[in-house]
């Protein structure tokens, strides 16, 4: 295989970014083409590895014992997704020290005594010298795993060597086996997701990728991991060249309770739940907030969603209008409702389903606190940037930035008349500047004040009775049940879940050649009852998924090496 | 402060369920329980209830007390140079716990302090303090207070009035005692929470209501500032040591305790390792922020409040001044329960403040395996009246 990066991989650090830019293979491929598409589709995206995928990774191959010991950079998120902004981001010179860090811990403990004899299937003939069969066995299968292909002959023959010269020098054949494979896990092939194209397959512009990136596209779709032993054989024999033998590959991987983890990565995306790790109230507002609980608000929306579109392949649409979700005592004492936690004291805090009765406002994920926590401010709600939130994460639409000579007087003034987020906001959109974009906003965050900057329910605010009236373009609602109601109709929610999975799945948003295919997976969604699982399975198995056209030549590739 | 602003809708249906099943009236459609965040004696510390000012320091006090053995003035200065310079730790830690003398001996003074002469220690002389006409003498009671919040007269609270004038004691009801403060402090998030629910048919109206006490199986949980959590859910521990019913009426915006029985509640033993109050008096009512204050009080047995005070020995006689004053305090002050034999006292009269926010009790779920017999309660019920 000839890789042929976009740019150079200049050492460890000062890593720049790539982004789309890889020419085709020139290996052949044997197999079919794969069936042909009516579009002609974007370009592959090179994506840095999230910090759950590193995790997960390293979980697959080397168990759940070993710890990571670093952290990572932030994320970046375009266009709705981190998955697109992982096609934009780079490794600073701190973030590679902290790669580098990672690598060392995790190496040394694959390499230490207490996982050496799981980890490494065979034994060198003397602890204390080389042994180049045993470092070439531990370095090929473990490099497959790491970078989701077999490693070039070159590529083995350098971490081999590597490993020799570390093993005579530091007498210790496990310590030249840890300067290899600390070597690999903070190399570019680890740290990022590389996608090739399969040159035989060109059609007027248009290519398969190779059957390892076809292995690793669907892999990261569907359990946000490296392909597993089984995916890694289809690739190598051929049978990913085939829609037979992808469709076989998809229904093995859905039928694996790991799809759970892909769907779960894909709404944490989705809704943002990352930036609640981030998320801060001022604590003598809202006393009851600790990271905990924040934390918790994340897991109680992604079991809502499980629940729902996982567990009983339900209507996508029903996230936003269930009354049923899952909660923690901390949680309970957010929504004031009774949650029995039968754990030891100081132990984890167990989950409880829990249904809102049918005229409790507290209806799907927009009401729960993971939603109108972090869309408010650390001290107050926020009507406006609830409906933004609204419009851009579950809509997909665009709401403007406001301008920058916006006044906020009337709005932050504490001794100001109006009482109520309603009356504010009523006297700062009486400028016609501001009116424009607080009409796309606050009709639908309004309808969430019932609920405080925390999340807690309330009927008023400085003492006066909340109106949570709303409406969302042609639908009107009393309360945030009704907001549920009106953004579940809405057909933007169904086109923004698809656009976001195919995003997701692509690493870039699709281009407006690839909105015909879009399309059709809308019908389908429709056709088969908004089921997520069915629309992750026609996205995998759609030969659209894994073509690609090349990066055109006056195109170039990022060059910032910050 | 009035007992209003109970909302049917934060009531729970779990809360009212497990009214029922510990003996809630028939009548009780309405309940709200709370957790226990402050538990201190009810102090009323005024710059001049203490005649000539307060106790003098404990350094002071074990000075006079090392004489009250027999020490030479020379060897007792010695010894609290050593204790205030944290010099020969074992030699001044003997001295001092071993400063009780019987048949000449030394003793540990903690364990008997009745082996040292009073010292004398200073009282309460002021006529303003928290509790209950507990005697029913009224204004007729020289050695009664008035209550500076319902100006009560009568007023018997002579746990105050016999450890007010020592520093670790002295406070109010918005800054508790510094004793009070750094036990219930330490033990609230590592005992099972103190529960306390009210039942009636409209709580937000005058009526009779009924007074629920228990222990939880949960610790308290607190927030990020260290104060109790609202709207957390506890379990009832079903131990019927910690459980109390008693009746009572809400009268003008405040709930009463009308019938007065014993109470009793288990704590962690770094407090008083099982409360118990007879004659139980409780006044309790609802702030603005849904939290609940109460005052309540009645006799309980004074050793038992010397041993909470005394069982830490040295470390804690530097929150509680001398041990062996407060023994002789507490004695020389209780006002009930007389021992027939001897004549002396047994239990003090005693006013606590309580402070709580509301949160949801529900009963424990049914055990998988038949539960352990309880445990005979430590020391055995207070003594009825006599």
């Amino acid at each position: 295989m000839n890789r042929k990066f976009g740019i150079g991989f200049a050492g460890a650090v000062g890593l720049a970014l790539v982004v789309g830019s890889f020419l085709p293979s020139t290996e052949t491929s044997a197999a079919d083409k794969g069936a042909a598409i009516s579009h002609t589709p974007g370009v592959p995206v090179t994506r840095r590895l999230s910090p759950q995928q590193y995790r997960s990774v390293i979980r697959d191959v080397f168990g759940d014992t070993v710890a990571l010991g670093g952290r990572f950079e932030p994320e970046l998120r375009r266009d709705g997704l981190l998955a697109v902004g992982a096609g934009y981001a780079s490794v600073t010179s701190t973030g590679m020290q902290q790669f580098e860090s990672m690598s060392r811990a995790i190496a040394s403990q694959v390499v230490d005594e207490a996982h050496r004899d799981l980890l490494i299937s065979c034994k060198p003939k003397a602890a204390n010298a080389p042994d180049d069969a045993c470092a070439h066995q531990f370095l090929e299968r473990t490099g497959r795993a790491l970078y989701g292909r077999p490693l070039t002959k070159e590529e083995l023959r350098v971490q081999v060597n590597a490993a020799n010269m570390g093993a005579k020098d530091l007498k210790d054949f496990y310590q030249g086996l840890w300067l290899s494979l600390a070597s690999m896990l903070s190399s570019p092939d680890f740290l990022f997701r590389y996608e090739t194209l399969e040159k035989k397959t060109e059609k007027n512009g248009v290519y398969d990728l190779d059957a390892y990136s076809k292995a690793s596209r669907l892999s990261f779709f569907l359990w946000n991991s490296r392909p597993d032993e089984d995916l890694l054989k289809a690739a190598a024999n051929g049978d990913l060249d085939s829609s037979r033998g992808i469709r076989r590959q998809v229904e093995r991987m859905m039928a694996s309770s790991r799809i759970e983890e892909g769907l779960r990565a894909f709404f944490t995306d989705m809704l943002g739940l990352d930036e609640i790790d981030a998320m801060a109230k001022d604590s003598v507002i809202y006393p009851k907030f600790d990271t905990m609980i924040a934390q918790d608000s994340k897991e109680q929306t992604l079991r809502t969603i499980m629940n729902i579109v996982y567990k009983q392949n339900g209507d996508y649409r029903q996230i936003f209008t269930t009354p049923t979700t899952f909660l923690t005592r901390r949680l309970g004492a957010i929504y004031n409702v009774p949650i029995v936690n039968n754990a030891a004291n100081g132990g984890p805090e167990l989950w409880r389903e829990y249904t809102f009765s049918p005229d409790d406002p507290r209806a799907g994920i927009v009401s729960q606190m993971s939603f109108v926590a972090l869309h408010s401010h650390p001290g107050r709600s926020s009507p406006t940037l609830r409906g933004k939130a609204i419009r851009e994460i579950l809509l997909c639409q665009k709401v403007p930035a406001p301008p920058g000579n916006v006044d906020f007087s009337l709005f932050n003034d504490p001794n100001a008349p109006n009482k109520t987020a309603r009356e504010r906001l009523t006297a700062h959109v009486a400028n016609p500047v501001c009116a424009g974009c607080h009409k796309l906003t606050d009709p639908m965050g309004l309808a969430l004040e019932n609920f405080d900057g925390l999340g807690s329910y309330r009927t008023t605010e400085n003492g006066v009775e909340i109106d949570a009236s709303g409406g969302l373009d042609r639908s009107q609602f009393t309360n945030a049940a009704g907001l549920g109601k009106a953004v579940a109709e809405s057909p933007a929610a169904t086109t923004c879940v698809i656009n976001r999975m195919v995003s997701y799945g692509l690493g870039r948003t699709p281009d407006r050649n690839e909105m015909p295919w879009v399309k059709d997976l809308e019908k389908q969604f429709s056709g088969e009852g908004y089921s997520v699982l069915k629309l992750m399975e026609r996205v995998a198995t759609d030969p659209a998924f894994y073509k690609a056209s090349a990066p055109k030549p006056n195109v170039a590739p990022a060059t910032s090496t910050n | 402060m009035v007992f209003r602003g109970i909302q049917l809708a934060v009531i729970s249906a779990a809360s009212s369920a497990a009214l029922l099943a510990f003996s809630a009236p028939a009548y009780a459609v309405e309940s709200q329980s709370y957790v226990v965040n402050w538990f201190a004696g009810a102090a009323n510390t005024q710059p001049d209830n203490c005649v000539g000012g307060i106790n003098p320091p404990l350094e002071d006090q074990f000075h006079k007390e090392l004489l009250l053995t027999g020490m030479q003035p020379v060897q007792a200065d010695k010894v609290i140079k050593d204790y205030l310079n944290n010099e020969n730790g074992h030699d001044v830690d003997t001295a001092i716990r071993y400063r009780g003398r019987y048949n000449g001996r030394p003793v540990n003074v903690f364990n008997n302090p009745q082996t040292i002469p009073d010292p004398k220690m200073k009282a309460v002389v002021g006529k303003a303090g928290y509790g209950f006409n507990l005697d029913g003498k009224g204004a007729d009671d020289p050695k009664a207070f008035q209550d500076p919040e319902t100006l009560e007269k009568g007023v018997d609270n002579q746990l105050f009035r016999a450890v007010g004038c020592l520093e670790g004691f002295r406070g109010s009801l918005a800054n508790h005692p510094t004793f009070w403060y750094w036990i219930w402090q330490t033990i609230r998030d590592s005992q099972p929470a103190w529960l306390v629910t009210i039942s009636g048919e409209d709580l937000t109206k005058d009526g009779p209501v009924t007074f629920t006490f228990d222990r939880a199986l949960e610790y308290m949980v607190s927030n990020s500032g260290g104060e109790a959590r609202a709207d957390v859910t506890y379990r009832i521990d079903p131990d019927p040591r910690s459980h109390n019913v008693f009746k009572g009426e809400i009268k003008d915006g405040v709930a009463y305790v009308t019938e007065h029985g014993n109470f009793k509640m288990l704590q962690n033993s770094w407090g008083v390792p099982e409360l118990n109050i007879r004659n139980f008096h409780m006044r309790m009512k609802i702030n603005k922020d849904r939290s609940m204050e109460a005052i309540l009080g009645g006799y309980q047995p004074w050793h038992h409040l010397y041993f909470a005070f005394a069982h830490g020995g040295l470390s804690r006689e530097t929150s509680t001044g001398s041990l062996a004053g407060i023994y002789h305090l507490l004695k020389s002050n209780a006002d009930a329960d007389p021992d027939p034999k001897t004549g002396q006292n047994r239990a003090i009269s005693s006013s606590y403040h309580m402070k709580a926010v509301p949160v949801f009790a529900v009963p424990p779920e049914p055990p998988k395996t038949a539960p352990p017999k309880p445990v005979a309660s430590v020391g055995g019920p207070v003594p009825a009246s006599r």
